[in-house]
């Protein structure tokens, strides 16, 4: 096994960095049949988004990819040594396998647990596979990478939960109502923040909007955007009842909804339930109208929390993460192992196996005619004494799989063995 | 005997199911799907037989009424899991849908049976009575959900239980939704055993304490449901007064069987 990974990510190098060295989707397949086809790389795979570049490549026994890696990213990737060095993360084998779970699992992104590198991952892997750039170690890590992602996404919680307020937002809402079909949504003055949220709102399936402001041409423009209709600041009160679903951001100084008000606008929406999303500070909802049955009153601080909450769930989900994927690095790792020694292991006990009846026959005439019982003592003897003899070479070359000096170890014991065709 | 294995497979889909209580995304395992609806199946399987026996619906002795009430539960959650995906409700449907097979499946002396008992009425009756309870049964589960996620939600923090259980508006349609079907069935069965108790029985038969606990039962039901349809109760109120609704059911189900003279369930002398 010779894997190299070479790569850069939003934790190692600024935009700028990632942006140059991008490679374009359309430049992709070519690429991987170029890198492939160059001396000493076997298989190749690229993974290419706006927050990372992953290049891995498995290289031919006992032969340094990593010259030529460089050679490759100077002329695909617009890399250049001097600048881009201190950028680069380089690993090997064992640390390749790993790196490749991680990503899949979304744990190396920016966002821990953003659901669309698997995604991408996915198309990285069939674009090399495509290209025929994958044809042997290196797929089967890419293929146990996306089996892994999706384990993670299936035991785990990570990136199950809004780590933002608007989404909170939304999540919230989806709590309350179900869906969000049909809900009408009331914009209580036009600012960047409650227009961000009614967009999620309305991307989620809120379809009727109803939109106040002080100045009025502000609500209309607003309304005509979402498709919605205006309403004037001071009827505000007799459009609530519609509403299901009020994100305020006034800059009132007092509380546009009073208590007593949303008693008011509850009563006549026969116990129909009613969220107030207050991103206004002061606020605009007085915190009492959520003692009221059927309102839901959620304050800035409010959203920040539960995104605090869910960041800290995200946390844990992610340890829970890091965990399968050390399990599922160890397990590739050895299945990997198993099958590279095997016909080492093969010829090696194939020898001594030679060795064993050679010797046998050797001395049939001197131990004279045998028992069946000493017959089978003398080969449970011999074997017995090989198997020991190969059982310490042979867990130590297990032992070493992915290590640096892992195939001059086999080679040693090939050769110690006289196994070396 | 093929009770008994439907009983084995609903605890296999029980146990089958709790892994997926635990994660958020609302899907029974497929595992436990397969295990309820062949559980499901052979229950049914059962009652063919046991009703091509008897020639009629086998609700008719307490054995065989609990086994029917136990694959009404059943079916109710399958129906209602296809539906809505409301995994968490089989949490709390699901071990009382064993614990009605088991004794179900326990009472395994000769099925009680008398002469007043046949009939197509007391059928009909016994049935809709059964139908009417899984339904107030599921109300008062959607009111246990309603009010844990409505807390939750003014609460303003998240609890591992917010993600798990379904919207305040799905709860509040199952709610209404369960309690129209228990409300009509109650009715049907109320109806039919009037019916049938003034053919049959002899002596003052309105006196009898299991018709008359019965009757306020479906008079709490009967205010639930008009609270629910006017939208007058807050939907708090309205999930108490389900809880409320279905210990009345518990009492008149169980507690005053004993004193019931007709309603006995027991052979009389």
């Amino acid at each position: 096994m010779n894997l190299v990974l070479v790569g850069i990510s939003h934790r190692s190098a600024p935009v700028e960095v990632r942006e140059r060295m991008s490679l374009h989707e359309s430049r992709l397949s070519a690429a991987l049949s170029d890198l492939v086809a160059r001396d000493g790389i076997r298989e190749a795979l690229i993974l290419s988004t706006c927050n990372r570049v992953d290049l891995a490549a498995a290289g031919e026994e006992g032969q340094e990819a990593e010259p030529t890696l460089r050679q490759f990213l100077a002329e695909y990737h617009r890399y250049d040594p001097t600048a881009h060095d201190r950028h680069l993360y380089w690993y090997r084998n064992a640390d390749v396998v790993r790196h490749l779970f991680r990503v899949a699992c979304s744990l190396d992104s920016m966002i821990v647990g953003e659901p669309q590198i698997l995604g991408q991952f996915k198309q990285a892997y069939l674009a090399a596979r495509e290209a025929g750039a994958l044809s042997g170690v290196l797929r089967d890590i890419s293929e146990q990478a996306l089996a892994v992602g999706r384990r993670v996404r299936r035991e785990t919680e990570l990136g199950a939960s809004a780590v933002s307020v608007s989404y909170a937002a939304v999540e919230l809402a989806r709590k309350i109502f179900g869906t969000l079909q049909g809900k009408t949504i009331f914009i209580l003055g036009a600012g960047k923040m409650s227009e961000l949220a009614a967009r999620h709102l309305v991307s989620s399936g809120a379809s009727s909007i109803l939109v106040a402001n002080r100045t009025f041409s502000r609500a209309e423009e607003l309304a005509a955007a979402f498709g919605g209709t205006a309403v004037q600041f001071d009827d505000v009160l007799n459009h609530l009842q519609r509403a299901d679903i009020v994100i305020s951001s006034t800059g009132s100084p007092d509380f546009v909804v009073t208590r007593a008000a949303a008693e008011a606008l509850l009563a006549g929406r026969k116990q129909r339930p009613m969220f107030f999303i207050d991103i206004a500070v002061p606020r605009d909802i007085d915190p009492a109208v959520n003692d009221l049955d059927n309102a839901f009153v959620y304050d800035i601080d409010d959203l920040e929390q539960v995104v605090k909450e869910n960041l800290a769930e995200r946390r844990r989900e992610a340890a829970r993460a890091e965990k399968i994927v050390e399990e599922e690095v160890e397990r590739t790792l050895r299945r990997l192992a198993s099958r590279e020694l095997a016909p080492t292991i093969v010829a090696l006990e194939q020898r001594m196996e030679g060795i064993r009846r050679a010797e046998i026959e050797r001395y049939r005439g001197r131990l004279g005619e045998l028992t069946p019982a000493q017959r089978e003592s003398v080969e449970a003897l011999t074997r017995g004494m090989l198997s020991k003899i190969l059982h310490g070479p042979i867990t130590e070359m297990k032992s070493r799989v992915g290590g640096p000096e892992h195939s001059a170890l086999v080679s040693l014991v090939r050769r110690m063995f006289g196994v070396n065709e | 005997m093929l009770l008994w294995i439907a009983l084995g497979l609903y605890g296999l889909g029980i146990l089958f199911t709790l892994p997926s209580v635990a994660s958020r995304r609302p899907a029974l395992p497929r595992s436990a799907l397969i295990a309820l609806c062949c559980g499901l199946a052979l229950h049914g399987a059962w009652l063919g037989m046991a009703a091509a026996r008897l020639q009629r619906l086998p609700v008719t002795d307490v054995h065989s009424a609990i086994s029917f009430f136990a694959f009404d539960l059943t079916l109710a959650f399958l129906i209602i899991y296809l539906r809505y995906r409301l995994v968490w409700l089989g949490l709390f449907m699901l071990p009382f849908v064993f614990l009605l097979a088991l004794a179900a499946a326990l009472e395994a002396g000769p099925s009680f049976d008398s002469a007043s008992f046949r009939g197509g009425w007391v059928a009909v009756h016994v049935a809709s009575m059964f139908l009417g309870y899984t339904g107030f049964f599921i109300t008062f589960a959607a009111a246990l959900m309603y009010l844990i996620q409505e807390r939750q939600l003014k609460s303003k923090h998240v609890r591992p239980l917010y993600q798990r259980l379904p919207p305040l508006e799905v709860c509040d349609r199952l709610y209404y939704r369960s309690l129209i079907f228990g409300n009509i069935f109650l009715a049907l069965g109320l109806v039919t055993g009037f019916v049938w108790a003034s053919r049959t029985w002899t002596g003052p038969w309105q006196y009898d304490p299991k018709i008359l606990a019965t009757l306020v039962t479906w008079l709490i039901y009967l205010v639930l449901f008009s609270a629910r349809a006017s939208g007058t109760w807050p939907g708090r109120r309205s999930a108490y007064g389900a809880i409320f609704g279905f210990a009345a059911v518990m009492v008149t189900f169980l507690g005053v069987t004993f004193l019931s003279g007709q309603h006995g369930f027991l052979p009389r002398p």
